[in-house]
């Protein structure tokens, strides 16, 4: 341990409040409310490598992300001063397509490379066959409009031709806009903030302490590791269907720990498939960072190091790591937590007291559109729906709540009915969903919107078929339901479907709960965290 | 004659002021925990003038909201969503956490009551409270034992009716209620609901504090702080209990910026370090209000002064993490067992051990020499924490002062994020604002605080621990009021200015009611306006040409503002002021500048650049005029104030230190 214990931590402060505050100027700066209110979002800091150093994420789909688009950024692309790279290509460092990133390379003023700021955001709308660019495709093309590496700024001048073109291509230009100068500001206040910080303490002493941290987020995470039995831990899941066949696509994980180090393998896991729910490596790389990330549970910064002890086997041309043009909208939001629910299941042998059993496992993305009557203008809402955590040892899980890959907000039911031709009619907890077991599984949500004018709905879920699995005996939770009600009869809808309804239908969406804990005659009500009464 | 009575964990302050000589007069009472009114009766017992105006900082609805020792309350809402308060806004609080929780809600499920009853966006009603469903929840009220209701119906603000039936139903039966449309009509219905729950919850416990206190009083002028700097009158508190949350660090802030204001600076810094957390905010001649802030994990969205609080201060623990890292915080030793040098049990060094280890404080005298430190003890603490971190001693120091140094910059490099939050990320730049030091642990951090923050100034209040009651004492009348009306950024100003007329009526009416004289109400009305399709708002003086204001404020605070966008009304504010005679604090002749008469004796005290010799000055035998060089240090009786190298302090006419920090 070469490096002084006071500096290490004061650089950790000064690193992560330069993330932090890339992240309040695109909050601020943005334009619409996926990025300003529901932060969907990540901000990072990088060396003059391409090593992230330091992240500000909201949102930990994100997490493997980052590094992937700023490897394909400086792999496609010369930099120099005054330069901003854009990318979007789920194929060449992006996620899925509305995820668009932005690359700035940090100079000194003698142009010494010293670093890049990255920003990613999640836009409201990048054109392809539907309102929200969350269709249910088959092709990637059908998604929106495909960037890879580009430069959006060239020596400090926009480039108008490439400007022009990607605004053609969305629904609403003025906001795509709006929010890609708040992810220009962001990469600029990086910029200088990293430069200010050089100008404190010399570019020598901050490159010795961004090698510094690496080598500190990697010590902390092979000691987690390390506390990890040595062995193979294996596990799968599956989705219930890729939304075009009613087959279920699987998801297998081989996670083999040897010492401080661990290879997660998903060799076994289906092939890629004819709807939209294949991940990317990125994706697959996100969900197992998080899962060590969380595991390590301390406030660790969430660099380059946390990854180097961590070895992730997808095979190309599978759902976890699928080829171009593979449709990839739903990989981001549900194979994600799949993806999550399987590493959960293989380490939960490893150490079985620190690990939670499956949560609702998908975000029960919902897009509507239609004609606002009442602003004569096309609107098309998108939103996620929480559901039950799944339960811990010693603590149930928690109720109607977001889980693992995201973390999102709801919109209020009184600014969604100012917004939009929708009426909520309920939005509860859906008591006994979650798994019983000595702790019970948290319960999902009910959600009833009756549509005021004809609209088209988009539902994308998952667990509507294979439930949220227990562990250590405990039961797993209750499935989730979408549900159609037109003049009074209910009818059940796929869990992947779009719908043409009219006005006076009524969409009922109940999210699956979270699995239990433990066999249900364990129970000690003394010892449940949560008062049920 | 005017009293200001802040109730303190240690202490309650009393602060008394004089208007026809000037004079202040500060002293303290031993706190009540079990029952703070005890304390403050003792307090005003010692003052001889019986008749003088009160002004009471409580935190008795604060404590009952952190420690959950509220009422059992029930809530109730519109059919269909009773989890409105369990769901809340569907986030999890730490996302690489799976054992953490969200706070629990105030009102457990078994306890949340539907009423059949819809209003629309419109406010048009679908569907009435029906007098037999109302008899059913009464009875299912009492078969809850419910203490108090909440009830927040939505788009109530709209169509308040609805509420006012039930409110009638559950008063007649006996019921305490808190509605939300009378408590915050602003639409989002969680925010609403919470801020309306944490009323009902803390409510009774407040109205029994203020009730036995009225009663000792006998109709004595007695106010109320509240959380958005202004006072209201005891009897208005205990209708309205959610306003007085966080009036404690509430009258901080404002004392801060009434002595600021007459030393001359108005845009100040607010830096209240004490033993286990920093309050920091700011202020641009009057102190910065939100509507977004949070208590215990709860939102409350009535107006509150805004305050960042971060979990260090002087009893922050420091540790050596698994990964080599020196860390301080957020466990903290408290006061009990304290920092190591207290020699009451603590063992593990706090960064008051690291300041007694660098010479900076004078263990002999500390708080006015009634409890001596143990030096020795808090130095092997810090050696062996220098021996964890793997620490090499630095140039000639030892290796417990090269830690202590170590554990210096890191709480540091804590507060100047938080300095960094309050001001960068709030769109201020902090090179623009005086550092207001005012907390006890605060001044020997201030200079080097501001120095890494390229600030040029720091001020240090005189009497600095008794500023949040003098706060109170200084504090206006400050009426809020809100009501959602969403309607389009072109309606015309005159139209505004009708629907205005009754809040404004009503805001100057209620402040007249408060005892202040017409001529002394002023009225501010104010719109809250974003872009159509943004989520959050921007709050405007009311103009004439409100738009276009609305698109200033946009590109100021956010860089681009577009008139071609459509924009939206969606709340309308009004705060009503009736503003308290601003007292002028007697000012002292202006002396020679020669500080020796306070001059104490010569230490050895370590600064980051290795060991100097410093003069220790007692901070209450300066004379104003007094300039003192640094390196030094100043042993007030609240705080002690650590110049570095060519920083260079000034006593003003009010002793006060202002410093100007070397940048160097």
């Amino acid at each position: 341990m070469s490096h002084d214990a006071v500096r290490l931590e004061v650089f950790k402060h000064l690193f992560a409040s330069v993330a932090d505050e890339m992240g309040v100027v695109l909050r601020r700066t943005a334009y619409s409310p996926n990025i300003k209110e529901r932060r969907d979002f990540s901000c990072a800091l990088f060396d003059a490598s391409g090593r992230m150093v330091a992240q500000a994420a909201h949102i930990p789909v994100h997490l493997g992300a980052m590094p992937l688009s700023l490897r394909a950024c400086i792999e496609a692309l010369e930099f120099a001063p005054g330069d901003v790279a854009i990318l979007n290509d789920p194929y060449r460092g992006g996620t899925h397509l509305p995820d668009i990133t932005l690359v700035t390379p940090i100079h000194l003023d003698d142009g010494t490379p010293i670093g890049f700021a990255a920003n990613r955001a999640h836009h409201a709308d990048v054109g392809g066959m539907s309102p929200g660019s969350m269709p249910l495709s088959r092709e990637l093309y059908q998604e929106g409009v495909i960037i890879p590496p580009l430069k959006l700024v060239e020596a400090g001048e926009t480039n108008e031709a490439l400007w022009a073109m990607l605004l053609a291509n969305v629904r609403t230009p003025d906001e795509r806009a709006g929010d890609l100068r708040a992810q220009l500001a962001a990469n600029h206040k990086g910029a200088e903030r990293l430069r200010a910080l050089i100008a404190r303490y010399g570019a020598e002493e901050a490159t010795e302490y961004m090698d510094a941290l690496l080598a500190y987020s990697e010590r902390m995470t092979r000691r987690l590791i390390e506390t990890l039995p040595d062995g193979r831990y294996e596990y799968a899941d599956f989705l219930d269907n890729d939304g075009v066949t009613s087959d279920p696509v699987e998801i297998r994980v081989a996670v083999t720990v040897d010492g401080d180090e661990a290879t997660v393998d998903f060799t076994g896991s289906s092939a890629q498939c004819a709807g939209n729910v294949n991940a990317v490596y990125a994706i697959t790389l996100s969900a197992t960072y998080y899962v060590f990330r969380a595991l390590i549970g301390l406030d660790i910064p969430s660099n380059a190091g946390c990854h180097a002890p961590i070895r992730v086997i997808a095979p190309e041309g599978s759902v976890v790591n699928a080829r171009r043009p593979a449709a990839v909208a739903g990989g981001n939001v549900e194979t994600s937590q799949r993806i999550t629910d399987v590493l959960l299941g293989a380490l939960a042998q490893a150490c079985p007291g620190r690990v939670p059993a499956a949560s609702q496992g998908t975000m029960n993305n919902v897009t509507i559109g239609g004609w606002n009557p009442k602003r004569d203008e096309p609107y098309a809402y998108y939103e996620t729906i929480a559901g039950g955590m799944g339960a811990r040892p010693g603590k149930d899980g928690a109720d109607a709540i977001h889980n693992h890959m995201t973390n999102t907000m709801n919109t209020p039911v009184e600014a969604l009915e100012y917004a939009y031709p929708f009426r909520v009619r309920e939005y509860s907890v859906r008591r006994g969903s979650g798994g019983d077991g000595a702790f019970r599984g948290g319960d999902g949500v009910n959600r009833e919107v009756e549509l005021l004018s004809d609209a088209q709905v988009t539902i994308l879920a998952e667990r509507r078929k294979f439930p949220p699995y227990g562990l250590a005996g405990g039961e797993p939770g209750k499935t989730g339901h979408n549900v159609v009600i037109r003049d009074g009869e209910e009818s059940e809808a796929p869990g992947k479907v779009t719908l043409h309804l009219g006005a006076g239908d009524v969409v009922r969406i109940e999210t699956p709960g979270g699995g239990g804990h433990g066999a249900s005659g364990d129970r000690d009500r003394d010892h449940s965290s949560t008062a049920r009464s | 004659m005017r009293i200001g009575v802040d109730i303190g964990g240690t202490f309650t302050d009393f602060v008394l002021l004089d208007e026809r000589s000037e004079e202040i007069a500060t002293f303290k009472v031993l706190s009540t925990p079990d029952n703070p009114a005890r304390a403050v009766l003792e307090g005003l017992a010692r003052v001889s003038d019986a008749t003088a105006a009160i002004v009471h900082g409580s935190t008795v609805a604060t404590n009952a909201l952190l420690e959950r020792k509220g009422a059992r309350t029930a809530f109730v809402t519109t059919r269909g969503f009773r989890d409105l308060l369990t769901i809340a806004r569907q986030t999890r609080t730490d996302i690489y956490d799976f054992f953490c929780d969200r706070p629990e809600p105030l009102v457990p499920p078994g306890r949340c009551f539907e009423v059949t009853e819809r209003v629309t966006r419109e406010g048009v009603a679908l569907a009435s409270p029906d007098a037999s469903e109302l008899a059913e929840l009464t009875a299912a009220l009492s078969e809850a034992r419910a203490e108090s209701v909440a009830l927040c119906l939505l788009f109530s603000f709209l169509r308040p009716e609805h509420e006012a039936t039930v409110v009638r139903a559950l008063r007649d039966a006996g019921f305490l209620v808190s509605a939300s449309a009378e408590i915050l009509p602003e639409f989002r219905e969680y925010e609403r609901a919470s801020t309306t729950a944490v009323n009902a919850y803390v409510a009774p416990i407040l109205n029994r504090y203020l009730g036995h206190l009225e009663d000792a009083l006998e109709g004595r002028d007695f106010r109320i702080m509240q959380s958005n700097g202004g006072s209201i009158r005891s009897d208005e508190a205990r209708t309205q209990a959610v306003r007085t949350i966080l009036s404690g660090p509430a009258g901080g802030v404002v004392g801060a910026v009434h002595v600021g204001q007459a030393a001359g600076f108005d845009r100040v810094v607010g830096f209240d370090m004490g033993g286990t957390s920093t309050d920091v905010s700011l202020s641009l001649g009057e102190p910065q209000v939100t509507t977004e802030s949070e208590i215990g994990g709860l939102p409350i969205r009535i107006p509150v002064i805004d305050i960042h609080t971060v979990g260090s201060g002087g009893g922050s623990i420091a540790t050596v993490d698994a990964g080599g890292a020196l860390r301080v915080g957020p466990e903290s030793a408290g006061s009990d067992p304290g920092p190591v040098c207290y020699g009451r049990g603590g063992d593990r060094p706090t960064v008051t051990d690291a300041n007694i280890v660098l010479g900076r404080l004078a263990p002999e005298r500390f708080l006015g020499g009634e409890m001596a430190l143990d030096v020795a003890r808090a130095t092997e603490a810090l050696e062996e924490l220098g021996r964890q971190a793997d620490l090499t001693p630095a140039g000639s120091l030892t290796l417990a002062q090269t830690a202590a140094l170590g554990v210096v910059q890191v709480v540091n490099a804590h507060m100047e994020r938080a300095v960094r939050v309050i001001s960068v990320e709030r769109g201020h730049d902090p090179t623009d604002f005086v550092f207001l030091s005012f907390g006890g642990a605060g001044g020997l951090h201030a200079c080097d605080l501001a120095r890494g923050l390229g600030m040029d100034r720091v001020l240090a209040p005189y009497g600095a621990s008794t500023l949040s009651a003098f706060g109170m004492l200084v504090a206006d009348v400050v009426k809020d009021y809100v009501r959602t009306v969403m309607l389009p950024g072109d309606t015309a100003a005159d139209v505004l200015t009708e629907i205005f007329a009754p809040l404004v009526e009503r805001g100057a009416a209620e402040t007249v009611a408060e005892g202040v004289p017409e001529s002394r109400v002023t009225v501010h009305r104010e719109l809250d306006m974003r872009y159509r399709g943004q989520s959050y708002e921007l709050t405007v003086p009311f103009e004439d040409d409100y738009a276009a204001a609305f698109h200033r404020a946009h590109g100021e605070r956010y860089g681009h503002g577009d008139a071609d966008t459509a924009v939206e009304i969606v709340n309308l504010r009004v705060r009503a002021v009736g503003s308290t005679p601003t007292p002028t604090l007697r000012a002292d002749e202006i002396e020679g500048d020669d500080p020796s008469m306070a001059r104490q004796e010569r230490r050895q005290v370590v600064l980051a650049g290795g060991t100097v010799e410093a003069d220790f000055y007692d901070g209450e035998a300066l004379r104003p005029g007094a300039r003192i060089v640094g390196p030094a240090v100043i042993m007030q009786r609240d705080t002690t104030i650590l110049l570095g190298d060519e920083d260079r302090a000034a006593v003003d006419a009010r002793r006060n230190v202002l410093i100007e920090v070397n940048a160097t």
